[in-house]
């Protein structure tokens, strides 16, 4: 743990450099799923071709895409980011559209017969309740993308990943185990930010941190319907 | 006024699901569309407020054709309440009220004075302004569903089978809720329930279903016992539809035997002589100051205490009093239903203050009865019904400061 | 540049389709290497997630492994235990091993317990044991979630491999880690070509193998909606 010490400077560069290439693809994701989840349950047709596309998404191995974009952006930041935004968008859109349109039938109708528009309804009526859900989405993004920002250091821009090669040169375990702990760490404090978030957000909702965990683990499964997590290459 | 003018509604499949319906649902009245699963009562409910368009025909609103105002701003004339209330769960109680007012545009102060005003009329707590929907009850949630509901005044409610997701005894006090709200705010209610008890005991008027979408009969809800139209129209009514349509019959009507209600105070002596002349194996005992009922002496034991001399001295046990009714306020029914529970084959009926009126027996009960129905066959159908628990607009006068009260359950326990 | 006829031509190079360092022999290594891992996670995830869903216990453990799997960073754990057992087999079986587990735990411990409860009691009630409720009513409305854990497992698997030739593992990952080593951008070009189809040819296996297995009135639950 000295030599972490000892190379602070170093490490804290890296940290910020891991949660700007793993938190920008996070940001753009949500901002472009709303709009498109709300989109596909305005107008459904839209929805089986976006689907699929995000399945496809969801499947395809970054470190590949990162090698395709190679050619087209150069050695940049924006050869992690852009198909890190595409894995989280394959993520929050099915879980927007799922958010959406779980909100209760009777509250729907009630909204229906006391003279809410169409998009009045969805702003005011169907996005606040699909917060919850929204927001499992994001737990699941932000987590995966934060271990997957690593696999660039194959092209060399991976953040903490650094530490996993350069430790691997030197066979020098500590800086390995260094780089493997911040990340998990990062991990978990993003994921417990957004539960607070949840419970800021949501005051409406029955505190149950069971059914707040199974909600994650179907948010993860329904990922697991559309294909694999990206986050192995 | 809402007016139906051969309204059919036809799905894509070929189903009907109402057949050329005409309906006029009269303002400030209840009517209580009743029927069978499938039989097109929802259906025709959700026309009113064009969450489902007819195939044909029109649907009149105060002599406007409800199909050429713009769906949203017509609803939000139209208060609306559905089984599982559909709170907002994202806002307050008194948001939830509050909801059409926004949407018209009421600033929000004003907006919540109203929905407090209206938690206060639906009986609701005023601390609860602040809570969220998961935090109440179910009858509670109905209660805000209804106060959401009203919350822009709306001159028309309509209410979707609004009671079936509470349990029985919430049911009921959330149904005579209903009936206090009516006689205060008498708007036009259209009430779509399966439940034959519930559309008798809310009804102004019943309209019953044939199971495709046409009207058995429509009508009154102590003709509609009194003579259903037909075969099916009776079965759905239930078998015992006789003892029901008493309910629409005020105990008033009773000749109540008087002679053997006697104060603790009266000699052994006089009350023999009492029950003598009057024919009656019983008497009952009162206390002497207020008439309170006490309980029962058979005649038979009157005898087996010589040395006593008062009713009050006897140390016989009274045989129990068993339930009262009220003479102005409950019907025949009630009083049959404490005739048939007590002991002695004889029930007391009380005022208002539980002074005893007189004594009623299955013989008084059966000449009350009869004459009632013969009243009920020569009747004028316009005039206003006795129903139970209800205030006339005469008794409205009698006694104000009783209207707000809420309605009772009929016979109450002594 | 042009990306995609680099990828083209080094694609339809007869050379690259002979030899020990052809296409056929690294995606034979790829399979065998993936079919190992699958096959040992396999025997580990789906009995454990079988008998927690059954016995409904140990969700917890089950949320926080789902969790851990997706925090831990696959590059990290594949050279750590590189060099922590220095080079045996075992460095890159184990990564592999580990990363497959959770998703297919996770959905058979998910889909055991969404069977029905009332189901389970009426099979209980009719005299069924244990085991024969486990084959008879669980596994068969589970199966859909199963095979989705299983298809998931395997193309994060394929991806992983494919991760594992930095540590020196053979299969088409040797490509990349090769290329960009000597700066050979067509190889790179070609090997995530081939990589991707890969991904895609195992996701559309399952698919079909879905049709298959899974009985018809189960299958609209694990649609992909």
């Amino acid at each position: 743990m000295s030599w972490a010490w000892q190379n602070r400077d170093q490490i804290g560069h890296l940290l910020a450099s891991h949660l700007y290439l793993a938190l920008l693809p996070v940001l753009f994701g949500i901002v472009v799923a709303v709009p498109v989840g709300i989109m596909c349950v305005r107008w459904r047709w839209t929805w089986p071709p976006i689907l699929s596309l995000t399945s496809i998404f969801y499947a395809m191995p970054s470190l590949a895409l990162y090698l395709v974009l190679i050619a087209y952006t150069g050695l940049t930041d924006w050869t992690v980011i852009i198909p890190l935004t595409l894995f989280s968008l394959s993520v929050l859109i099915p879980n927007v559209v799922d958010g959406l349109r779980s909100v209760p039938p009777p509250v729907k109708q009630a909204a229906v017969a006391m003279g809410f528009g169409a998009t009045r309804r969805t702003i005011q009526v169907e996005l606040p309740l699909a917060v919850p859900v929204i927001i499992a989405g994001l737990r699941v993004a932000t987590v995966s993308s934060i271990s997957l920002v690593s696999v660039g250091q194959l092209i060399g821009i991976g953040g903490l990943g650094y530490l996993f090669t350069d430790g691997e040169q030197r066979d020098f375990t500590t800086e390995i185990w260094v780089g493997l702990i911040l990340i998990i760490l990062l991990a978990l404090l993003f994921d417990g930010l957004l539960v607070l978030a949840r419970r800021w957000l949501t005051p409406w909702e029955a505190r149950a941190p069971r059914q707040e965990r199974r909600r994650v683990v179907q948010v993860a499964l329904r990922g697991a319907n559309a294909g694999v997590k990206g986050g192995s290459i | 006024m809402i007016t139906f003018e051969s309204v059919t509604k036809r799905y894509p499949g070929g189903t009907v699901a109402v057949d050329a319906l005409d309906l006029e649902i009269p303002d400030g009245q209840t009517m209580v569309l009743v029927g069978p699963s499938g039989c097109g009562k929802t259906t025709s409910l959700r026309m009113i407020n064009r969450l489902i368009d007819p195939s044909e025909g029109r649907i009149m609103l105060d002599g406007t054709d409800i199909s050429t105002v713009e769906a949203p701003r017509l609803r939000r004339g139209i208060g609306y309440v559905i089984q599982q209330a559909g709170l907002f769960p994202h806002r307050t109680i008194e948001d939830n009220i509050a909801t059409v007012p926004l949407l018209e545009g009421w600033n929000k102060a004003k907006a919540r004075d109203r929905a407090r005003e209206l938690m206060d009329l639906v009986g609701l707590d005023a601390n609860m302004a602040r809570r969220y929907p998961y935090q109440l009850s179910g009858g509670q949630q109905q209660r805000v569903g209804v106060a959401r509901a009203l919350a822009a005044d709306p001159p028309v409610l309509l209410m979707d089978e609004p009671f079936s997701a509470v349990d029985p005894i919430v049911r009921s006090s959330l149904q005579d809720e209903l009936i206090r709200l009516q006689n205060e705010l008498h708007k036009t209610v259209v009430l779509v329930t399966h439940d034959v008890e519930e559309a008798i005991k809310v009804g102004d008027q019943v309209a019953v279903f044939y199971p495709h979408g046409k009207i058995a009969q429509l009508d009154t809800p102590q003709h509609l016992l009194g003579s259903p139209a037909d075969e099916y129209v009776e079965n759905f009514l239930g078998f015992d539809r006789g003892i029901r349509r008493l309910a629409f019959f005020s105990a008033g009507q009773l000749d109540l035997e008087t002679g053997t209600v006697l104060a603790a105070d009266t000699t052994v002596e006089a009350a023999r002589a009492a029950a003598q002349r009057c024919g009656e194996p019983w008497v009952l005992v009162t206390d002497g100051g207020n008439r309170q009922p006490q309980g029962w002496f058979a005649v038979s034991d009157l005898d087996r205490q010589p040395d006593r001399e008062t009713l009050g001295s006897l140390s016989l046990p009274l045989a129990p009093l068993g339930h009262t009714f009220q003479v102005g306020r409950d019907s025949l029914r009630a009083a049959l239903d404490a005739t048939v529970l007590s002991r002695t084959g004889r029930a007391a009926g009380v005022d208002g203050d539980g002074r005893v009126v007189g004594i009623t027996t299955y013989e008084r009960l059966r000449a009350a009865i009869q004459t009632a129905e013969q009243a009920g066959l020569d009747g004028n159908p316009d005039q206003p019904a006795f129903r139970e628990g209800r205030t006339t607009p005469e008794a409205q006068q009698a006694g104000a400061d009783d209207a707000a009260e809420p309605a009772g359950e009929g016979v109450r326990p002594s | 540049m042009s990306y995609f006829s680099d990828a083209w031509n080094w694609l339809i190079a007869s050379q690259n389709w002979h030899g020990s360092n052809g296409i056929p022999i690294r995606l034979a290594q790829h399979l065998e290497y993936t079919g190992l891992a699958l096959i040992i996670a396999l025997v580990i995830a789906i009995p454990a997630g079988l008998a927690m869903g059954h016995l409904r216990r140990g969700g917890f453990a089950v949320v926080t492994i789902a969790n851990f799997g997706r925090a831990l960073p696959t590059l990290g754990l594949l050279v750590l235990i590189f060099v922590l057992t220095s080079g045996s087999i075992l460095s890159w079986l184990i990564p592999l091993v580990a990363l497959a587990i959770p998703p297919m735990l996770v959905n058979t411990y998910e889909g055991v317990l969404g069977v029905d409860r009332e189901l389970t009691d009426a099979a209980r009630g009719m005299g069924m044991t244990e085991w024969q409720i486990l084959r008879k009513a669980e596994i068969p409305v589970a199966l859909p979630l199963i095979l989705l854990g299983v298809r998931t497992s395997a193309i994060q698997v394929v991806a992983t491999a494919t991760i594992a030739a930095y540590i020196g593992l053979g299969g088409l990952g040797r490509y990349i880690i090769d290329g960009l080593a000597r700066d050979e951008y067509n190889v790179v070009a070609g090997g995530a070509v081939v990589i991707i189809l890969l991904a895609l040819a195992v996701q559309g296996l399952f698919t079909l193998l879905r049709r298959v297995i899974v009985p018809a009135g189960l299958r609209g639950q694990a649609q992909n909606s």
